[in-house]
Parts: C-alpha cells; structure tokens; sequence
C-alpha cells in the first residue's frame, strides 16, 4: 500500500504515539532474555530482540483459554474474546507458524475461539535485527516474508537505524497513518532493504540444513523405522518443552472446572504436548504412544509430514527455540534431518 | 476482518447443546444403558457408527458411540452404552432421569450401511463394548432387510455377565434371517455357550469373501488377531471396515489427542476402511 | 444437607502447610461455606470421631504417630496427604539416609536415648495407610488444596499432573534454569505448582517429587555439559530425593 522510510526519532516516536491508542504487546527484556508483553511505554520495546522465549501464537492461542461457560443445571455459553489489540514486532518466522495455525484453525471446523482473536489482530511484522544462537530460518525460507502475505505491517531496520515501514493492509494503515510526516521510501532505500533481507536470510542460518524443507516429507516417508528415533529418545524426559515453545505445536486439553458455588464452571483449554506421556492414553489407561521413542518421532513427523500433508507447509519455521529449551540435547530439527538424509545414502 | 456481531453469529465447534438424560439402567456391573433426548436446537442427522461429545458441566466431556440407529429413533434421541471408567462416565454414571446433559457431534465416519455394504452378506465382529456402535448398523441392516444379504453378528465378552443387549441378543439368536454366533472368554457355571475368544466363532462361519462386508469392533487388542483370522478367509482388506478408539479431547481436528500417525481419528475415523489404513503404522 | 466434616491433622512437619490454609484469607471463607472443620488443631480446639475429609500434614517418624494414622484413616471417608513431608516423606527423609541411631545422637545428643524421642526412618503417609488423595509440595498450594477439596465435594477425581515443571515453566516464559548455570530438578520433578520456584528465579527443588518415571539418567547426563558435577546433580536430588522409589 505504501511503503517509507522513517528516521530512528520519528520511529520512536510513533511507538510512543501508539503506546497509548492501541492494545500493544510487543517484545521486551524479561531477565536476559525476551518475552512477548503488553507495550506501556515505547521505551521498553526491544525490536532488537533475538528470539522471544515464547512465540507469540499465545495471543491467539493461549496458554489457559476459557472456551465454554456453564451450569450444571446444563447451561452452556460460549466465551469469545474479541478486543482489537496490535502484535508488535513479530519476527518473520514466527508470522510464518502464525499464518499455519491461522490455515489449520480456519479450515475443517471454523474455531472461533482462535479466529476471534486472530480477526481482532493486527500483526506488525519486524525483519530480525539480532539472529539467535539457534535459529535456522533461513535453511527453512522463513528468514523474510516480503513474498507472503497475512500481516499488516512490515518493519527492517537498516544500518543508519532508519526503518523501512511497509504497509500491506488497512488495518496497518490504521497504525502507519500516525507516520504521514515521514518520506516514502526512494529506491535506493528500496535496495538496501534488500540488502537486510539477502544478510538475514544468510544470518539465520546457525545450523545448516543439507536438503531443501521441500525434501523432508520424503525423507520421513522412508525414515519411520531409522533407530535415529530411541537413540536421541533415550535421553528424553518427556517434559514437552520442545513442544511448549514451539511456534507450530497447538494441541491442547480440554477440562472443566468449578466455581466456589459449586454450581457454575468453566471449560477451559490448555496447551498441551505430544512429549508428555499420558498424551495418548484413553480412560481405561491404555496408551496408543507408549514409548518415548514413538512420541519423539511423532513430533518430528508432525512438523515434517503430517502438517504438509495438512496444508502444504513444513511446520518447522527454523525458530530454534526447541534446540535451546531441550536440556539434554535432543531436540535439534535440524541435527535429526541431517542424520536421517546421511543414513538413508 | 469479522466484526464482533458476525462473530457472535458463527457457530462455536466446542458449544453443547441441552439434553435430557430420559432413561438409564444398568446392563452390568460397569455399564449403563442412557437415551438422551435434545431439549431444543436442531436435531443431529447421524449414521451408525458416528460418536457424540457428551458433556456432563464440571465433569468435562467423552467422546461416546452412538448406539441407536436413525431408522428407529428420532434425531432429537440418542442411546448410548456407556462404561464407568473415568470422570465423565463416573458422572453420567450418577445421573437419573431428568437431569442435563450436553451433546455435540455427530461427529466421525460411519459404517458404509448406504453403500459398500449394500446387496452384500455382511458380517459384524464385536468384542465386549464393540457392539454397541454396532448395534446402530445392526438395527439399521435389520431395519433394511431386504437390501444387504446373508447377515452374521459375531460376538464376544469376557464373561456371561459382560454380556449387553441381553433381549437382543435372545432375538438375533432366534432370527431365521440371520446367523447370530456368541462366545465368551471365561464361562460361569450357566453358561452353556460357547467359550474361546472371538477368533473362535470366525472359525466357524464361512462366507463368500467376494461378496462380504465385514465390521469388527473391539478392544485394541482384538484387530490384530480378528484381522489375521479374516486374511486366512481370503477377505479383502477393501472389504474390512474397522471402528478405532483414541483418546480425544475436541472431537473436530484440531487437539491432536487422537491422531494415529498424520490422521486425525476423530476426522477420519473412528470407523476406517482397513485398506486406508493398513500401511499406517500406529493404526493397528 | 449437612456440610461434610473435615479434619487437619499434622505429625512430623513444620506446619506450614497448614499455615497456608490458614493464609488463604477469601478461599478461606469460600472452603468455610462448604465444609466443617471439626478438627484443627492449628486454629480450634473441637474434636470428632468421625471426618468426611481428613488431610494429614507430616511424615511418620514414630510408632506412636502411625497408630494414631491409622486411627485417624478409620474415621475418615477420604483422606489427603497435605505437603511433601506427608506426601513423598519430604525433607525427614534426609534422616533415611543415616543410622537411625546416628541420627538420634546427632540431634539428641545425650538424651538421644530418652524413650520419648525414640524415633523411626521417615514415611510417607501412603506407606503406612491408603491415601485418596496427595497434595504435592513443600509448602503445598492452597489453590491446588481447594481445587482438590472442591473436586472430592463435587465426586469428581482430582487429577493430578504426570508431567514434569518444565510444562508449566514453559507456560510461565521463564527462561531455563540451566542456561543461568544452575541444576534445576524440573526436568524430573512433577507439575502442580505452576513452576513456582523458577518463577521466582530459582531452580526447582523437587519437593513435589518425582513424575512417574523420572529420566534421572537423563539428568545427569548432562551435568558435565552445563560445568556440573554428577554430585552437585545429587546433592540438590538430597534434599526431597531421599530414600524415594527412583534414584541415581
């Protein structure tokens, strides 16, 4: 729609001018480390973040979500969030998964909690400015995202600590309106936006991955049985934290609870893991995904086969948090590829 | 982007709605016979085999087969054979008639009553609770005589008293239009029967294998067995539907609970045409 | 209909579980308009004979305390194991780890052989007598107390986690322990408490005990890699590790 160029004052200036008007939750320090939260004063936003600790699906999917409220006299009513708020400053990787889980929750059964929040949103979009130890998203082409669409702003920093403000949507314009003073920008800043992008895409890669993403539903296809599986299982405690900080995990459970009065409650939903042992076990306690090895694998075959099958997308976006969450070392994705495409020549 | 009326009005997937439990009584030591009457709201078109959410509020909500059949029932009434085995069904357990419930669903594949098994000999393989999905094709087959062939209802429980449907049992066996076999793993004194595992009965029967449609549902133990006894039949696995239990917690795609390798069995399943799903590791 | 009795009993403890009852302030009047104590001694004098409830604080170190255990369970419908040191045997477990009587001199010293201080290893309360429900935690949480009295009132079985803190401490977005070079038991220690401790920027001390089936060789495995020592992985597993199921 329309794309300028803003100087690092007027930049912090538009932050401290949207601080007030909208809803934001944007990255900030959380110790020495970096958390999504909600943006008070422009000050503390840190667009210089490496990786958040959580990605930001928990705003439109949330840890501990209240779906249904009831009495037991068989009431139930349905509660839907829909406050507009702003996602500032989502790296682009993470819009990536983002743009997954929006596909799978719209598709074959309309969530409406999850599109509720999805619809009330607003994504600003900031190319990564400090690469993480782990990430690898430009092995898996979600390093930029100028060729996707689905968000609402596109921030890149360049050099001098300008930013190349792109708007791709009304609901931006709504935020990029308060930037009308700045300068569209010209085709050299054009270029050097492009610049960012080429050394990002080279940056973003701390672990390489020797095949194209396109390459791992079939590397899987013939990898079911690899003893890859209980080697790295082995050392598994089934804590799902590979799983909880994952950009592209959205299973969940399902309780009730109640209320002092004993006669009203709520249905909640709450994350959950395909790591943690009882994940498939019915009543009766029988377990369909018994062994650590089989849950281990069924991770990696939903984020390298299964969600392609889905909907045509790896649902790995190369964010690394799973390499840095898992203390014993199991959890590289892009360790586990490699091995198994070695193994299988 | 939707605004907040257009979104009040979109229906929500996880939402009951009111029913009223109408009867209850037990069958055995673990398990209730309920019909559930829906109180308002549109009534559920399902087919045999489909299950349903039942949601007791405060208890939480179980994935439940569906044991009626459309042909004899209304589709604001469902009956259900439910076990006693976690929160949910300890609930449903403690209900009388009168009091609420939810419903959603229906939700699954159902038993190909409208087409594969059409004009063929059907055979129906039903370990302890496994019958009572299948009671909903059975009725429905019986109820529709004259359009499949001949019909064989196997089935088996552990003991005399795990047996269900005792009166319908006593009609089958006493049907000249059909071939009813039941065994039982352990037999008590009474028990004149016949006494093995399910396998057993499937030795004695024989079929045309070109021509049969054969239903099995059980405990997860029974396929693997059942399945081996029916490729010695020379039955296709094309021919071969199965119902599958997992664990679920949202019934519509999306918890993750019940996916048996990339398929989502509550979407998929519960019932499975064998052929689709006899390279899927995890199936069987 | 009468409200169902309850009775707080406590043995070997620092009571600080019951003191987080006592501290729930609202809840606290929210669990009053719901049940009958009818025997507390921390805050009432009253006793009874029979509890609908009964929630017992502290391990069994002595004869004496578990005769009047399983008097307590044979008036009791349910009973709640309340804190680790009823739960898992919790922090008097140390003494396990010693000579009964090395113990007794150590704290006793000269009187260690007076007959009222005779003492034996510490257990759990589930390995003297059955046990409906734990309440995991050194000290325990009062919502999760609540929320597990709320369930049994209700007949509905509270569940309780068999996964590990790191669920939950993923949920909270704290940053891992390990990478502040710490040990935490996390990865071993089951969920409930809403990852408090990290939370709050410690490691996990385990008082919940351990999951189901702890990977401790998992743990440990790792210690050289974070610049630890396979004894510093034991000495923080001592403190509410000892003399459980699992072990290194």
């Amino acid at each position: 729609m329309n794309i300028k160029r803003v100087t690092e004052k007027e930049f912090a200036a538009w932050v401290d001018a949207l601080t007030p008007k909208h809803t934001l939750y944007a990255p900030q320090a959380k110790e020495d480390r970096f958390a999504f939260d909600r943006l008070t004063a422009g000050e503390d936003l840190r667009l210089d973040y490496d990786v958040s600790i959580l990605p930001p699906k928990k705003y439109f999917l949330p840890q501990k979500e209240v779906l249904i409220k009831f009495d037991r006299k068989g009431n139930f009513e349905s509660v839907i969030a829909h406050e507009p708020f702003v996602l500032f400053g989502v790296h682009p990787y993470d819009f990536v998964a983002m743009d997954q889980l929006n596909t799978i929750f719209e598709q074959d059964n309309y969530d409406v909690h999850y599109m509720a929040r999805k619809e009330a949103a607003t994504v600003v979009v900031s190319d990564v400015q400090v690469a993480s130890a782990d990430v690898f998203a430009g092995c898996m082409g979600n390093a930029t995202v100028e060729d996707r669409d689905g968000y609402d702003v596109l921030l890149t920093r360049l050099d001098d600590g300008s930013y190349v403000v792109e708007t791709r949507s009304e609901k931006g314009e709504v935020l990029t309106g308060l930037l009308s003073s700045a300068v569209d920008a010209d085709e050299v800043t054009l270029q050097q936006r492009e610049q960012v992008w080429n050394r990002t895409r080279e940056q973003l890669q701390k672990h390489k991955l020797e095949m194209t993403p396109e390459q791992i539903p079939a590397l899987l296809d013939k990898s079911y049985d690899h003893p890859l599986w209980a080697e790295k299982a082995e050392l598994c405690h089934s804590c799902g934290s590979c799983n909880l900080v994952c950009p592209t995990c959205y299973c969940f459970t399902v309780e009730d609870e109640l209320n002092w009065d004993m006669e009203t409650g709520q249905r909640y939903r709450q994350w959950d893991g395909c790591m943690l042992t009882g994940f498939a076990t019915v009543t009766g306690n029988h377990n369909f995904r018994d062994k650590k090895e089989a849950r281990y694998r069924h991770r990696y075959y939903r984020k390298g086969k299964y969600v392609w099958d889905m909907i045509g997308e790896i649902a790995c976006v190369g964010c690394g948090r799973c390499i840095s969450a898992c203390t014993t070392n199991i959890a590289n994705p892009v360790e586990v590829f490699n091995q198994l495409s070695e193994e299988q020549q | 982007m939707m605004s907040a009326t257009e979104l009040s009005q979109v229906r929500d997937i996880y939402l009951p709605q009111k029913a009223t439990v109408t009867e209850i009584y037990s069958m055995t030591e673990t398990e209730k016979f309920f019909r559930f009457h829906l109180e308002e709201g549109e009534a559920f078109d399902y087919m045999p085999g489909q299950f349903m959410e039942v949601s007791v509020p405060g208890f939480g909500e179980a994935p439940i087969s569906i044991s009626s059949s459309p042909t004899r029932v209304d589709k604001t009434t469902f009956e259900m054979v439910i076990r006693k085995a976690g929160n949910v069904t300890t609930a449903l357990h403690a209900l009388v008639p009168g009091e609420p419930v939810g419903l959603r669903g229906p939700y699954g594949t159902h038993f190909p009553v409208e087409d594969a098994m059409k004009g063929k000999d059907v055979v129906f393989v039903c370990g302890g609770i496994g019958l009572v999905p299948v009671r909903s094709a059975i009725h429905y087959v019986l109820d529709n005589r004259d359009q499949y062939g001949e019909v064989t209802i196997l089935s088996g429980t552990r003991s005399p008293e795990d047996r269900l449907f005792t009166e319908e049992l006593y009609e089958w066996k006493t049907r000249s239009d059909i071939t009813f076999l039941e065994t039982v793993d352990k037999a008590d004194a009474r028990w004149g029967g016949t006494v093995g595992v399910i396998t057993t009965l499937l030795k004695r029967i024989q079929i045309n294998p070109a021509n049969t449609v054969v239903i099995v549902c059980g405990p997860p133990i029974m396929y693997k067995f059942v399945l081996l006894e029916l490729r010695k039949l020379n039955v296709d696995n094309s021919q071969i539907y199965v119902s599958l239990e997992r664990h679920m917690r949202c019934a519509v795609g999306k918890c993750g609970h019940c996916q048996i390798n990339g398929l989502y069995a509550c979407q998929k399943g519960a019932v499975f045409n064998y052929a689709d799903i006899v390279d899927v590791k995890e199936a069987i | 209909m009468a409200k169902p009795k309850i009775g707080i009993f406590d043995f070997a403890c620092c009571e600080g579980c019951q003191l987080q009852i006592v501290n729930m302030e609202e809840d606290l009047l929210n669990l009053l308009a719901l049940v009958d104590p009818v025997e507390w001694r921390e805050a009432m004098s009253d006793q009874s004979d029979h509890y609908d409830i009964a929630i017992v604080e502290g391990s069994i170190t002595r004869d004496e305390d578990a005769e009047r255990l399983r008097k307590v369970r044979e008036s009791a419908d349910y009973v709640i194991a309340l804190g680790a040191c009823a739960t898992i045997g919790g922090v008097n477990k140390l003494q396990n780890n010693f000579a009964i009587e090395d113990v007794q001199v150590m704290v006793y010293g000269d009187a260690a052989n007076m007959p009222h201080l005779a003492s034996t290893p510490a257990q759990a309360i589930h390995e003297v007598v059955k046990v409906d429900y734990m309440v995991h935690g050194c000290p325990i949480d009062a919502h999760e107390l609540t929320h597990v009295v709320r369930c049994l009132l209700a007949g509905k079985q509270p569940v309780m986690p068999d996964y590990p803190v790191c669920v939950e401490c993923k949920m909270k977005e704290n940053g891992c322990r390990y990478e502040y070079g710490e040990v935490c038991l996390g990865p071993v220690t089951r969920a409930g408490c809403d990852a408090r401790c990290p939370s709050n920027g410690f490691w996990c001390f385990g008082c919940r005990g351990y999951v189901d089936d702890p990977n401790l060789e998992a743990a440990a495995s790792v210690m050289e890699q974070y610049g630890k020592t396979l004894d510093d992985l034991k000495s923080k597993m001592a403190l509410f590790g000892s003399a459980q199921e699992h072990k290194l």
